[in-house]
């Protein structure tokens, strides 16, 4: 066996505010070897590989790199020494352009001869990306291949992706694993960060499972399973599968719900919504559907193809023409505050920037955009506390949110709690018509299903739900009809039964059905 | 009004544009930086109080000089202040500005001079003689100063490191560009121009300090960035029409008839109103760094 790039040995970190990241973690990176670190949110391994790349120093252990131990104070002097990581909250200027970032990451003038040898790497690792686009018009997607573009410009050694392909579809995870294996062969250490089992399975050579800050297990991925796997991961905690929240439980059978639509009015119908892209033509591109109560509508499809601004336009947070009906009544343009009086209710894709004050606490949250509501607001305008509390525990209750308190503020809560407390206030809103873009993306997998057991207990409650998620897995398992968003239009409208995933790839790619 | 009236207006213009140009343009930098200094007022009184007596001393060079330096020091407080110590950039600047009122006003009791210092004639910086009049070597340089500092934060690495910090400190960060240290460097750039205004004005332009010669120019500077939109070549535009209308008011008050009708200080009210209506009259979608003003803190 080769001798490590780099072995972490008895790592502690403590934050500042006293929580526990990680418990004395011993973690070895080696050369020509694709490593998956598997854990739920919370598990500490984004801590861990911060504290690999310079990002943060730890409280206790020691690093040692070729053997020898270093301190690795910042991550340039992490980069200098070849560790190079991709961070899933992108570390981009939004205001520059693809090659302005590149050149800052590198330290390099944006200048010709930058340009070249950029060019040229795109052209070797196939992540092509328009150079002199501001990052802020780019997709996701796209941006995530400068950011991987960012760490290669340098020569690294040791790669960590954190949670790489939660924004790629599959044909973009394929290349991105190809690429990967190149990458392998060349030597480098490669650290891979996921929740997908099934990615884990296929990519990696070994992997380290953390739970609680702790190293639960290091096994070989060829002499292990998705099941061990999951079960080292969450342990014994893991919900069994297909169990749903109690009072969300209707257990009518799909026959007879697709008894009762027939005759049914869609309780949503779109017409020919055309919605302007930001720099300039148009996002979206004319798209009609209508979604009936009782039915989860999913919408599949590249990230970057239209569906934010879809989802956007039909919420009121962004302008669009054409027409969008709730029970017979023209929604666009209403103010967001409006339309949850009419019925609809928006998990946003974005949950930090339209989901939650994070600064704000618990309970504050758990009232936003229901601030004016009778039960919450007093004579005044003052805010009836007691009530804000009350509502608060008994979304903590239903919605089973793990928080420190009603007080402690969101930013707080791990990643799955915050989703869990924005789908809760959601619901709590007793809409007809749910709108959720990428309601599980970035969560571990208990909450994950938790937030999927949800939406589908609501379409059994009779509520309309339309789904955008780039999660093709979870669109065909969650939806009832499927309809697939290429460059602003649907490619396809269909159910998952008369798909397979080579199928569901063609309408991503923009063949159409 | 003849065609000498215009010129010499003109001519005023370019004058009373200097404070303001060189001002904003170094606080395009700052606040490119991530670093929003209010307290610009406060190093302009500053400056043209220890430029005059830097002027004093040893010629209007070491005049020049001590402004500068004044306007540096002052910046780099701010500066370790604001990027180190993670303060509130708000109320130091207020700060920055109460200190100079009380400072200056001090000094001139000080020197026996209560209220207004004159400039001796010998120590100020000489002019350039034109056929309009002397004009003043700063006003050239203020119209160059712009220009290269858009050059030099489009252009160069050191300037994509301040763009950088200001709007994105952690990437940065990541980076590894020292955010702390290029923002306190940018902020001293920036005080630094405030502070070489400030000389100006004491030595090269009015030839005296006053406890209220700055008279809002500091905060102009301010709006100007604004109006900008923090572009370092338009503060030549936002500059020109304070100056215009600085130097228009200054001759509509001394038109005999107004002179009597009018108190000066009404008219001179003029290029307050019209550079605040201008300046946010033009003012579009002004995308200003997503950082400015937030202290950064590693996580």
């Amino acid at each position: 066996m080769p001798e490590p790039l780099l072995k972490a040995e008895g790592i502690v970190k403590v934050y500042p505010d006293g929580t526990v990241a990680l418990r004395g973690v011993d973690f070895d990176i080696r050369p020509g070897e694709i490593q998956g670190l598997l854990g739920e949110n919370g598990a500490g391994k984004t801590t861990l590989t911060k504290i690999i790349s310079g990002l943060l120093p730890p409280t206790l252990g020691r690093i040692l790199l070729g053997g020898e131990p270093v301190r690795l104070r910042s991550p340039k002097e992490a980069l200098a020494r070849g560790i190079g990581m991709v961070h899933q909250h992108f570390a981009l200027v939004d205001d520059f352009t693809v090659l302005e970032n590149i050149a800052l990451g590198t330290g390099r003038p944006a200048d010709r001869a930058l340009r070249a040898s950029v060019a040229e790497l795109m052209e070797r690792t196939g992540l092509r990306v328009p150079l002199d686009a501001p990052v802020e018009n780019l997709a996701v997607g796209e941006r995530q291949r400068v950011e991987i573009l960012k760490v290669l410009s340098r020569a690294v050694r040791i790669l960590i992706l954190d949670e790489p392909t939660s924004v790629l579809t599959p044909v973009e995870t394929d290349e991105l694993f190809g690429f990967l294996r190149r990458l392998k062969g060349e030597g480098v250490g490669i650290v891979f960060i996921t929740h997908k089992l099934r990615e884990v399975l296929e990519i990696t050579d070994r992997v380290t499972v953390l739970r609680r800050g702790e190293v639960v297990g290091e096994v070989l991925t060829r002499e292990t399973s998705a099941e061990e796997l999951a079960r080292m991961m969450v342990g014994a905690e893991l919900r069994p599968r297909g169990r749903r929240p109690v009072e969300l439980l209707t257990d009518i059978p799909r026959e007879r719900r697709e008894a009762v639509r027939t005759g049914v009015e869609p309780v949503l119908v779109v017409e020919d919504l055309r919605v302007p892209a930001e720099g300039g033509g148009e996002a979206v591109k004319g798209i009609s559907f209508e979604l009936y109560p009782g039915e989860i509508l999913g919408i599949a499809g590249v990230e970057g193809n239209g569906q934010t601004e879809l989802v956007e336009a039909i919420c009121g947070l962004r302008g669009g023409r054409g027409s969008a009906r709730l029970r017979g009544r023209e929604i666009l343009g209403l103010p967001p505050l409006e339309l949850y009086r009419l019925g609809l209710a928006h998990i946003p894709e974005d949950r930090w920037k339209y989901g939650l004050i994070l600064s704000f606490t618990v309970a504050e949250n758990s009232i936003l955009g229901r601030q004016r509501s009778p039960r919450f607001l007093g004579p005044l305008t003052v805010l009836r506390w007691g009530e804000v509390f009350a509502h608060a525990r008994e979304l903590i209750a239903r919605f089973s949110i793990q928080a420190p308190g009603l007080e402690a503020p969101a930013k707080s809560l791990s990643g799955g709690n915050q989703q869990k407390l924005i789908v809760g206030r959601e619901l709590s809103k007793e809409p007809d018509v749910v709108i959720a873009a990428q309601p599980t993306r970035g969560l571990d997998i208990g909450a994950a299903e938790y937030i999927r057991d949800l939406l589908l207990g609501l379409r059994d409650e009779g509520k309309a739900i339309l789904l955008v998620s780039a999660d093709l897995d979870e669109v065909l398992e969650l939806s009832d009809r499927v309809a697939f968003m290429y460059e602003g239009t649907f490619t396809a409208v269909t159910t998952p039964a008369e798909l397979d995933r080579e199928r569901a790839g063609l309408y991503m790619g923009g063949m159409r059905g | 009004m003849t065609l000498g009236y215009f010129w010499s207006i003109l001519f005023l213009s370019l004058h009373a544009m200097v404070p303001i140009t060189l001002t904003a343009a170094g606080e395009v930098v700052g606040e490119r930086a991530g670093l929003f200094n209010i307290g610009l007022e406060g190093i302009l009184l500053l400056s043209a109080f220890t430029g005059a007596l830097g002027a004093e001393a040893g010629g209007w060079p070491l005049g020049l000089l001590v402004g500068i330096g004044t306007g540096a020091v002052v910046g780099l407080f701010f500066g370790l202040v604001n990027a180190y110590w993670k303060g509130n950039q708000l109320i130091t600047g207020v700060g920055i500005n109460l200190f100079a009122l009380g400072f200056v006003a001090f000094g001139l009791q000080a020197l026996g001079t209560p209220g207004f210092h004159d400039v001796p004639r010998d120590v100020r910086l000489p002019a350039i003689q034109t056929p309009v009049g002397g004009l003043s070597p700063i006003v050239l340089l203020a119209l160059v100063v712009p220009f290269a500092i858009h050059w030099f934060l489009n252009r160069t690495r050191a300037g994509l490191w301040v763009r950088a910090v200001g709007e994105n400190p952690e990437a940065a960060d990541v980076a590894g560009v020292p955010v702390e240290l290029v923002r306190l460097l940018a902020t001293t750039f920036g005080a630094a121009l405030a502070g070489l205004a400030g000389a100006y004005m004491a030595i090269s332009w009015m030839g005296s300090v006053t406890k209220e010669m700055a008279a809002g120019r500091g905060f102009i500077a301010l709006a100007t960035v604004v109006f900008s939109g923090l572009r370092p070549i338009l503060t030549l535009a936002g500059g020109f029409i304070f100056g215009f209308f600085d130097s228009l008011a200054t001759w509509i008050a001394n038109i005999p008839g107004v002179k009597e009708a009018v108190p000066w200080q009404f008219v001179s009210t003029i290029p307050y109103i019209a550079t605040l209506l201008v300046v946010t009259g033009v003012i579009g979608r002004v995308r200003f760094p997503k950082a400015l003003g937030v202290p950064y803190r590693r996580e």
